[in-house]
């Protein structure tokens, strides 16, 4: 018992314990997990039953089992490489994005730290900025992918999704000015920890989207662009362009592009709540002051789960209700819309924290 | 009548250059549909094919089937009507004469490719005896082969049971036939059999 | 002549510059893609992406209508008719039908033609349920799409109780119908269409003042009335250019001088104004089947006329006058009076035609359908040269094509 506690509080085997427990057991399954739960609350929407046939024997379960079937097709899948295709950067290109939307979940605190033990995998001095750098990677991707592809209609979907990204990018860091300047620091832990605090005493939470309400659509709708999910998934045509930048992959490459986005969807969903919704701080729970650890911890975890997972379902439910804008209305309501928007919010929160706080 | 003229009314004005309000009613309307089929599917209108089906109408034309008399006999005395209206020409008769001399001519052979079948129902129409019919209700036929389709003369009736489709115990020893001569009755004209 | 129709020459055929030039990419939306309503090829010349240039290619499900048409008997090609516009295939067996009773000179009971009005709008409305769904689908709002198939799967069965068959229904004759209406249809009727409305008003909530939809489809295809006139446009594409010309109204059959409807028009003939014309036309068209079925008359489905129709079973079992009909009908067929005659009809897509030929013997001579499709798919470059290779989608989804109907 001793032996274990003693290998236990050595840093490298505690990381990779929480690599394992965050990334490895927490972001994959949820982004799996979402690729069948896009189908069935989509299906939800639309008025009919999503997919439920697979079955091993008698036992169905309502349809979880296509995730495994999915994969299991993906694999016994031949994997093309078109003629000309350049082969490299073709066969790289897949990976680009899974690498940036499972990047974002090292700085993520799930729970509260226990002494000295933190539930994040690492957490650095210049957090939030380690996002948008790892987001710039993911940009690669989609170039790659669609202008090493040898085709046409996978060219025009690779130079929208790069056109897009790179734009939004900039978006996402103006609408962060705000939360950096309200609560002091890029460093995630500061900001999860500066939101436990209250207004009025004890009434209302310093949540971010309290704070920084406009703040909060614009960083929203700045990563639903950045992932390429509707409404803004003209690089992805599906109507004009077939299937934008991943038209010619198939087999395993090809979900790991569609694994990507979704993991993609849950980083977005969890950076929401970290930043906006208080993260793991369960509001109010301070007053309960007789709470024992393990259920403070367990607590957290919850409520961190809950409001990623609205998050996730937030997205899916926007996906199936908005139409697509064009990909020129994407950039135009980019730079010419929120561009100012962002700029006036930093002023705004400029002016008002150097008058009150 | 006069000309009764109605302009459509396009409506892009300052209300809907915010593109939050349309975004708010459109997730209200379908996170409506989501909670309503969350719990309960109260709205779904899937069928759990092969589970349940889906009831057809009485008029559905389906197969074809070949109907008979009170004691027996087809109905059919293969005239060749519908033969000559069908518009797949699908249909491929063989009158032959019945060694029971009441029924003065039958179907030696009655067969229609349902692959070429356009189930049109015009040969229901025109069928003078009511002795061909679709409504078995038969919404899709799946077989194997081509040569599965082919239905014959005695694969055309009520009791047809597709998995018994290539083992019938179907022939032409199912007609009736009188077990004698002398018991076989006269023709219409009146001419005995002997 | 106005500026578009002067550069239409430019504009149709070969691509704007040599093959030396590689700014311009040429791209093939090819027969085999996902937003091709029928199958239909547009090669198209890209500059970034802004279209320079299109090449529209049809016939790819050319089954031979005509040819066909000429080695059958008048009564079976009733069937081959529903499969030309085959969203709406009533419109077309009613066209049909009345074209051929134009040549012998009668006309229907007046309680086959209100049934025939009750049917041709449950049709059209079946269409542009297709068309609007099938083109907001592409636009991006899926639910959209699927709310509407539900709402067609409600008409479709009804179609499916008179008739007997959802989208093959081959159900009208020279001179009436086939068969009547069932008992408790008209109240599964009310039902049904109370249930189009609502999907029809939820839809309306989703999309018409969505600002995302809007910018889709404002501005985009703009047409003019003279270029749509020139053009040969009918339908709800000439209407939205605001041209009021319906054929119900300008040459009026059936029973439509009795219905009270009005008729949309648009201002500017874009994809939106085409958007809204035709989800007020399943407005009007909900409307004329509530006064159809009001003003429904008892009576005979099919007219008197010796060797028009089969006669009653009595007949044919009883005497031997009913027998020789039947056979004389079926065997010899038709037997229209020599005479060429074109009905116009207004079909789901606009002004669909049948001009038929006869000789007098029960063989026909030509049977040809006006197909309304075959002018919006013609001016397919005039529309879309100038925008993006997005808006493809929009106004091709607008145009509603049908490849049975394009190609025959």
């Amino acid at each position: 018992m001793e032996f274990i506690i003693e290998i236990l509080s050595i840093p490298i085997i505690q990381s990779i314990l929480k690599i394992i427990f965050i990334i490895l057991l927490f972001a994959m399954p949820l982004g799996t997990v979402l690729t069948l739960m896009e189908r069935k609350w989509s299906a939800m929407i639309q008025d009919r039953v999503g997919p439920n046939r697979a079955n091993i024997g008698k036992y169905t379960g309502h349809g979880l089992l296509h995730i495994a079937a999915d994969g299991l097709k993906s694999i016994f899948k031949e994997d093309t490489i078109p003629h000309g295709a350049n082969g490299f950067l073709y066969l790289i290109a897949p990976f680009f994005g899974m690498i940036a939307g499972v990047a974002t979940f090292a700085i993520i605190p799930i729970a509260g730290p226990i002494g000295d033990f933190t539930f994040q995998v690492t957490d650095i001095e210049p957090g939030l900025l380690f996002i948008f750098a790892i987001t710039s990677l993911s940009v690669y991707g989609a170039v790659l992918a669609g202008t090493s592809s040898n085709s046409k209609f996978a060219l025009l979907g690779g130079t929208r999704a790069s056109a897009q990204m790179i734009s939004y990018e900039v978006f996402m860091g103006l609408a962060l000015m705000g939360i950096f300047m309200v609560y002091g620091s890029t460093r995630v832990s500061v900001i999860v920890d500066g939101q436990n605090e209250y207004w009025f005493g004890n009434l209302i939470p310093m949540w971010g989207v309290f704070t920084q309400p406009l703040g909060f659509f614009l960083f929203f709708t700045a990563l639903i662009a950045e992932t390429k999910r509707a409404p803004f998934d003209a690089p992805e045509g599906e109507s004009e362009i077939v299937a934008g930048y991943f038209l010619e992959y198939s087999g395993m490459r090809w979900s790991a592009f569609m694994l990507a986005e979704y993991i993609a969807v849950a980083g977005v969903a969890v950076l929401m709540t970290t930043l906006f919704f208080g993260g793991y701080h369960v509001p109010w729970l301070h007053l309960w002051e007789s709470a024992p650890q393990w259920l403070i911890t367990i607590l957290q975890i919850t409520k961190f789960s809950i409001v990623t997972i609205f998050f996730c379902w937030i997205q899916i439910q926007l996906r199936w209700t908005l139409p697509k804008f064009r990909f020129d209305q994407t950039m135009s309501l980019g730079w010419k819309k929120l561009l100012p928007l962002s700029l006036a919010n930093t002023t705004l929160t400029a002016v008002v924290v150097l008058t009150f706080m | 009548m006069e000309l009764k003229v109605k302009k459509v009314e396009r409506i892009d004005g300052v209300r809907e250059s915010f593109y939050i309000p349309a975004a708010f009613g459109g997730l209200r309307l379908t996170v409506r549909h989501f909670f309503r089929n969350l719990f309960g599917s109260k709205d779904v209108v899937t069928i759990n094919y092969p589970e349940e089906k889906r009831p057809v109408s009485m008029r559905w034309r389906g197969r074809h089937r070949l109907t008979r008399k009170d004691d027996g006999f087809l109905k059919c005395v293969a005239c060749y009507m519908c033969e000559t209206v069908c518009p797949a020409k699908c249909i491929h008769i063989e009158a032959g004469e019945h060694p029971d001399f009441s029924i003065e001519k039958y179907p030696a052979r009655f067969d229609i490719d349902e692959l070429r079948c356009v189930f049109c129902g015009l040969c229901v129409e025109a069928c003078p005896k009511e002795a061909i019919r679709m409504d078995t209700g038969v919404v899709a036929m799946a077989y194997s082969s081509r040569k599965t389709f082919d239905f014959t003369r005695d694969l055309l009736r009520d009791e047809y049971d597709p998995r018994k489709h290539d083992s019938p115990k179907y022939g032409d020893e199912d007609l009736p036939r009188p077990e004698s001569k002398e018991s076989a009755l006269p023709n219409s004209q009146g001419i005995p059999a002997v | 002549m106005s500026l578009a129709t002067q550069q239409l020459g430019s504009l149709v055929t070969t691509p704007p510059q040599g093959d030396s030039d590689t700014s311009i990419m040429k791209i093939e939306i090819g027969p085999s893609h996902p937003a091709m309503h029928g199958i239909v090829r547009f090669t198209t010349y890209l500059d970034g992406e802004v279209i320079v240039g299109m090449e529209p290619e049809i016939g790819y499900l050319h089954r031979g209508f005509e040819k066909e048409s000429e080695n059958s008997k008048w009564i079976q090609i009733v069937p081959y008719t529903d499969r030309l516009n085959y969203v709406s295939p009533l419109l077309n067996n009613i066209g049909y039908s009345m074209a051929v009773e134009k040549l012998y000179g009668i006309e229907p009971p007046k309680r086959a033609e209100y049934t025939r009005v009750i049917m041709g709008e449950i049709s059209r409305i079946t269409d542009h349920l297709t068309c609007v769904g099938a083109a907001s689908m592409e636009v991006g709002a899926f639910t959209f799409f699927l709310w509407f198939i539900k709402a067609r799967e409600y008409l479709w069965e009804l179609v499916e109780e008179v008739t007997g068959a959802r989208l093959t229904t081959n159900w009208t004759r020279f001179g009436g119908n086939a068969t009547d209406i069932p008992d408790g249809f008209f109240d599964a009727l009310q039902e049904r269409l109370d249930k189009v409305k609502d999907i029809m008003a939820e839809c309306d909530k989703l999309l018409t003042r969505n600002k995302i939809f809007i910018d889709r489809v404002k501005d985009v295809g703009t047409f003019s009335k003279e270029d749509a006139i020139s053009f040969g446009f009918t339908g709800p594409m000439l209407r939205a250019c605001g041209v009021p010309f319906d054929v119900r109204r300008s040459d009026p059959y059936s029973v439509y001088d009795e219905m009270d409807f009005e008729i949309p028009i648009g201002s500017t003939g874009d994809c939106f104004d085409r958007y809204l014309v035709r989800m007020e036309e399943i407005r009007q068209s909900i409307s004329i089947i509530e006064q159809a079925a009001d003003k429904m008359p008892a009576g005979p489905i099919m007219t008197d006329e010796r060797l028009m129709h089969y006669p009653d079973k009595k007949e044919v079992y009883g005497n031997i006058e009913g027998l020789i009909d039947h056979f004389k009908l079926v065997m010899e067929g038709h037997q229209p009076p020599e005479g060429e005659v074109y009905v116009p009809t207004e079909g789901g897509n606009g002004e669909i035609g049948f001009y038929v030929v006869s000789d007098g013997s029960g063989d026909p001579v030509r049977v040809r359908m006006r197909p309304a499709c075959f002018n919006y798919v013609e001016a397919m470059p005039a529309m879309t040269v100038g925008h993006y290779v997005a808006d493809i989608v929009p106004i091709f989804g607008s145009v509603n094509m049908i490849g049975g109907e394009l190609d025959r």
